[in-house]
């Protein structure tokens, strides 16, 4: 095998180059992840809020042609899933693991039966995903330059939107109340914040960064969509919330550790010769699954804190015992 | 919650008296939700016909077709029952685990592990009588099942690693395993499509008499009493329970949480890789990259539906495995995608949990 043609000086660009791009989409819904759990509510329902996002962006963009017209769309379709999220976690007070779960499959079957009822079996031809932007000067600065800022517009827009939250969630009062919902809804209450209307706005923006995730893969990377697209990767970004103890900048950079070994085994796959391959294929694609449930365990395991949010997956009800 | 107590009668023991009330009031409970699941299940038919009506076909052709399609022969019950039987095995394993609140949605994975450890087994040993083979690759396949979810519950037990996300994550790691081995070691040499040998007929199962549905459905049928004794009449089933309703005070009542955690993810996931072995030997015949549409995920609406009760997993087991045919049918005479049912069992769970509230604000 040719660990040159993965390793060597001059693929070792492309590769960091593509694994931001792949750690995007998941990066996206990890951290808005991250903002929901803060405010107490474990959403299970992101897998759904990806794969609704990225249908909504596909169809938006098929029909008008028009890529941020579909970015739009799927920042749409994911705030659809998170309305019926809110609904449940948080009005209704149910058990947020399981309507968690039956969102999922909601989203799933959904986008599949509009899909094979719109094009039937044969599928919709391809778009051209949206154009790389390198950034005038940045770009031009050799190796760094052609990393960080060789990538697709939604790429800057994603980190700025990572920046963002990471800047609310730590610096400002909105932030301040969704960590007092998520740890002490009860004090919270008393203090004057209505930990409902909190909850809800953090589900709803966690809803906004998953459909805009799954927008991206779509509309940014793969210029197509097929039944459940997303392939996992909602459940991944819930696990790099854990990874990444609750922090949107660790679970950020967790995403990226999760797109380089993406990345990587899309090259060694590729490098290794396919079905030749000494190394059966199938073990680089479980690979990103498996690299996500160590760096759990690890992140778990060694973790001196507890930083889990105290009243994670807890529905607050007003008056009662507890918190 | 309080039960109509009759007046005191002079002739009868009071003690008789109460227990006949308390008996009354267990019945009045389980009706009253059978009753809510019932009209949740309902609504969601309701809303599916909404989606079947903008999808262009007419509602009731769509739902008549269905019926006839599931139940109209004796044929057709035999196929509901084969789609019944690995759903009513998975779904009672995920009713335990579920019950203490431990949320195993890996049971696809486990499945793939018993089906593959099971089938390859059944392949190999040179076992040559029914009796022996079909009980040994049962067992066999169960292990299997039951040890991928030990990873799960190991996991969950040393370092509280979250079982929803560890459990999901190994069915992706479960399927590639598995479709290397049908491409590799265990491939048909002769077959163009990866798929592994016929199994020997040894490990064939025969059909229940007089349908055309394997024996695993009995094992299935089977189990329903030993589960509900296990959960309602052992300490296991007790503690179960407890630590469903509250983990510290479970802990605080001197039960190794833990140890039970693991318990609990070792039997759903033997369960699962039960229902896999049984796929297998049942209706599959040999080992292919497509054992499971996804059983292991219908299972869990099954659980659900059921309230992680083990009859009430029969009666939605019968039901989703009807209705996963019935999209079939659907997709035959109404040109429906199949899929809609997927949505229709989204519903089911989402309107119970509504019920569920509209329920207890009345009461």
């Amino acid at each position: 095998m040719n660990w040159g043609a993965v390793f060597g000086a001059a693929a070792i660009i492309p590769l960091l180059n593509a694994s931001i791009r792949l750690a995007v989409p998941t990066g996206l819904a990890a951290v808005g992840e991250s903002l929901c759990q803060r405010a107490g509510v474990l959403n299970l329902s992101l897998e759904g809020m990806m794969l609704s996002g990225a249908y909504a962006a596909f169809l938006a963009t098929h029909y008008s042609g028009e890529p941020w017209l579909g970015v739009a769309a799927g920042i749409g379709g994911g705030m659809f899933i998170g309305v019926l999220m809110a609904l449940f976690s948080v009005t209704l007070k149910t058990e947020q693991v399981i309507n968690g779960i039956a969102l999922v499959l909601l989203a799933s079957g959904l986008t599949s039966f509009l899909h094979v009822r719109l094009f039937g079996v044969t599928a919709p031809e391809r778009f051209d995903p949206m154009q790389k932007l390198e950034i005038p000067l940045l770009g031009a600065i050799p190796g760094v330059g052609s990393v960080l800022f060789d990538q697709s517009p939604l790429v800057y827009l994603a980190v700025a939107l990572i920046v963002v939250v990471s800047w609310t969630l730590h610096r400002t009062q909105f932030g301040l109340a969704v960590r007092a919902a998520g740890d002490r809804p009860g004090a919270a209450d008393a203090a004057g914040i209505s930990v409902d209307r909190v909850r809800s706005a953090a589900i709803l923006t966690s809803g906004a960064m998953a459909g805009l995730g799954g927008a991206v893969l779509v509309v940014g990377q793969l210029g197509l969509f097929a039944q459940n697209v997303t392939a996992g990767r909602g459940w991944v970004a819930i696990a790099l919330v854990i990874f990444g103890r609750w922090s949107p900048p660790r679970v950020a950079a967790g995403a990226f550790l999760f797109g380089f070994t993406d990345a990587l085994q899309l090259r060694i796959q590729s490098a290794s010769g396919g079905i030749e391959s000494d190394i059966p294929f199938e073990f680089f694609q479980a690979l990103p699954y498996l690299v996500t449930i160590v760096v759990v365990v690890v992140a778990t395991a060694r973790a001196r804190d507890d930083a889990q949010p105290e009243s994670l997956g807890v529905p607050y009800i007003k008056g009662a015992r507890s918190s | 919650m309080t039960a109509p107590v009759k007046a005191m009668d002079p002739l009868d023991p009071p003690d008789t008296d109460r227990d006949a009330a308390r008996l009354a009031a267990g019945w009045s409970a389980r009706l009253s939700a059978l009753g809510l699941s019932a009209a949740a299940v309902a609504a969601a038919f309701l809303l599916g016909g909404i989606l079947l009506a903008l999808a262009g076909a007419n509602p009731f052709q769509a739902y008549a077709d269905m019926v006839s399609g599931t139940f109209g022969s004796r044929f057709d019950v035999s196929l509901v029952l084969v789609e019944t039987a690995p759903l009513l095995l998975i779904g009672l394993g995920l009713a335990v685990a579920f019950r203490a609140r431990v949320w195993n949605i890996g049971a696809e994975g486990q499945l793939l592990m018993g089906a593959l450890v099971g089938g390859a087994f059944a392949i190999y040993a040179p076992i040559g009588t029914r009796a022996v083979m079909i009980p040994a690759a049962c067992v066999v396949g169960a292990l299997a099942g039951g040890a991928w979810g030990w990873i799960v519950g190991f996991l969950r037990a040393r370092w509280s690693v979250n079982e929803v996300i560890s459990s999901l994550l190994l069915n992706y790691v479960a399927l590639r395993i598995l479709e290397y081995t049908i491409r590799k070691p265990l491939r048909d040499p002769v077959g163009f499509q990866p798929v592994s040998e016929t199994l020997p007929d040894a490990a064939r199962l025969p059909d229940i008499p007089g349908l055309r549905t394997h024996i695993g459905l009995l094992i299935g049928l089977g189990l329903i009493p030993v589960v509900a004794y296990i959960m309602r009449r052992t300490p296991f089933g007790f503690h179960t329970r407890m630590m469903g309703l509250n983990r510290d005070a479970t802990e605080a009542a001197g039960v190794k949480t833990g140890r039970l955690i693991t318990a609990v993810m070792v039997v759903s996931g033997a369960f699962a890789g039960l229902a896999g072995i049984l796929q297998v030997m049942g209706p599959e015949s040999r080992l292919t990259g497509n054992i499971s549409p996804g059983f292991g995920f219908t299972a869990i609406i099954v659980a659900l539906v059921a309230r992680m009760r083990p009859v009430g997993v029969l009666l939605a087991a019968v039901l989703i495995g009807a209705l996963t045919l019935g999209g079939d049918v659907i997709q035959r005479t109404q040109q429906v995608p199949r899929v809609l049912t997927i949505v229709i069992q989204a519903l089911f769970v989402l309107l119970i949990l509504v019920a569920d509230k509209v329920g207890r604000r009345s009461r």
